[in-house]
C-alpha cells in the first residue's frame, strides 16, 4: 500500500488500488475527496481558504489554496479521467476553528460555505461530512475501496461508499 | 419508470431548487410537474399522475393545508404521498400536518443532503 501525501494547497489524484490519499492536520482548512466506484478513481484536496478573488495571482500558482480554484480545478482533473457526476461520491471533513476559538475569523465556516455553492454549482450533493468544532483532523480515502477515514482526537471513523 | 412529481410553492427560487435537489439526489424521477399554490397544485393532480407532493403551507390563493384536505376528500388523490417544506416550527402544527397524512416535514432553509436522505427513505 501507497501513501500519497496530500499537502496543504495540494491535490492528488489515484485510480491504483495499492493507494491511500491521506492529508494531516486539517483545522480550518478543508479536506475534500471524490470518488468514482465505477473507475475506482479518487482525488483529494486540502484547502485553506474559501475565495481565490483575495489573491488572484497566488491562485493561478496554487489554485488549491483555496476552496472555489481548488475544488472546480479537482473537479475537471476527475472528468478528465473519465469521472461521471452522477457516480461522484463527496466527502469533507475540516473547517474547524482550532486557532480561531473566539470565531473571529470564522475562515472554516467560510470555506465549508463556499465549499457547499460550488457543490450545488456543480450538480454534487456530500456523502459524508465532519465539519466544524474545534478540532483538528486527519482524513484518508483508500482508492481500492472509496472507504472514506476520519482520524480525530485518537478516534477513527470511516464512511462505506452509499 | 421515474416517479412524477409535484413541487408547490409560491416561490419560484424553492420550486427550482428542490427540482435541482431532487435531480442530483440519485432519485428516479420522471416529469417534474410546478405549482405556485394549493389551487393549480390540484389542477395539476387532476391532469397529470403524480406520484409524491412537495408542498409548502403558506401560499397565497389556496394555502397547503387546504390543499391536502381537498386532496384527502378525493378519493384518487388521498394516497399520493405529500412531503411538506416549509417554515413552520410549532411542533403542535407539525403534529397536526401528520395526523393528515403528510408523509414527511422539512423546515426552510433546507439542507440538500437532509432531503435527499428523506426523499430516499420515504420512496425506497
Amino acid at each position: 500500500m501507497t501513501q500519497l501525501i496530500v499537502d496543504i494547497a495540494d491535490m492528488k489524484i489515484s485510480d491504483n488500488p495499492a493507494d491511500t490519499l491521506i492529508t494531516y492536520s486539517l483545522g480550518s482548512c478543508l479536506g475534500v475527496a471524490i470518488y468514482d466506484p465505477v473507475l475506482r478513481l479518487g482525488a483529494m484536496v486540502h484547502c485553506m481558504l474559501p475565495l481565490s478573488k483575495v489573491d488572484k495571482e497566488k491562485a493561478k500558482i496554487r489554485p488549491y489554496m483555496f476552496v472555489d480554484t481548488g475544488l472546480q480545478q479537482m473537479l475537471t482533473k476527475l472528468y478528465e479521467s473519465g469521472m461521471r457526476k452522477a457516480r461522484a461520491v463527496v466527502n469533507v471533513a475540516g473547517g474547524s476553528q482550532v486557532l480561531d476559538s473566539q470565531g473571529v475569523f470564522k475562515i472554516g465556516e467560510r470555506n465549508f460555505t463556499v465549499l457547499r455553492k460550488i457543490l450545488w454549482k456543480n450538480g454534487l450533493l456530500m456523502n459524508a461530512q465532519e465539519v466544524g468544532g474545534n478540532k483538528s483532523r486527519t482524513v484518508s480515502l483508500e482508492i481500492a475501496t472509496g472507504r472514506f477515514y476520519i482520524k480525530s482526537g485518537g478516534k477513527t471513523i470511516y464512511y462505506d461508499l452509499p | 419508470m421515474g416517479y412524477n412529481v409535484l413541487i408547490v410553492d409560491n416561490s419560484m427560487i424553492i420550486r427550482k431548487m428542490v427540482a435541482k435537489t431532487l435531480s442530483i439526489s440519485d432519485l428516479d424521477i420522471g416529469e417534474y410537474h410546478f405549482a405556485e399554490n394549493g389551487k393549480v397544485a390540484l389542477e395539476q393532480l387532476d391532469a397529470n399522475w403524480i406520484d409524491i407532493v412537495f408542498a409548502d403551507i403558506n401560499m397565497p390563493e389556496m394555502n397547503g393545508i387546504e390543499m391536502i384536505e381537498e386532496m384527502n376528500r378525493r378519493e384518487l388523490l388521498a394516497t399520493t404521498p405529500v412531503v411538506v417544506i416549509s417554515t413552520e416550527r410549532s411542533r403542535q402544527r407539525i403534529e397536526a400536518l401528520k395526523a393528515m397524512g403528510v408523509r414527511a416535514y422539512l423546515q426552510k432553509p433546507f439542507v440538500p443532503e437532509e432531503f435527499a436522505r428523506v426523499v430516499k427513505e420515504l420512496l425506497h
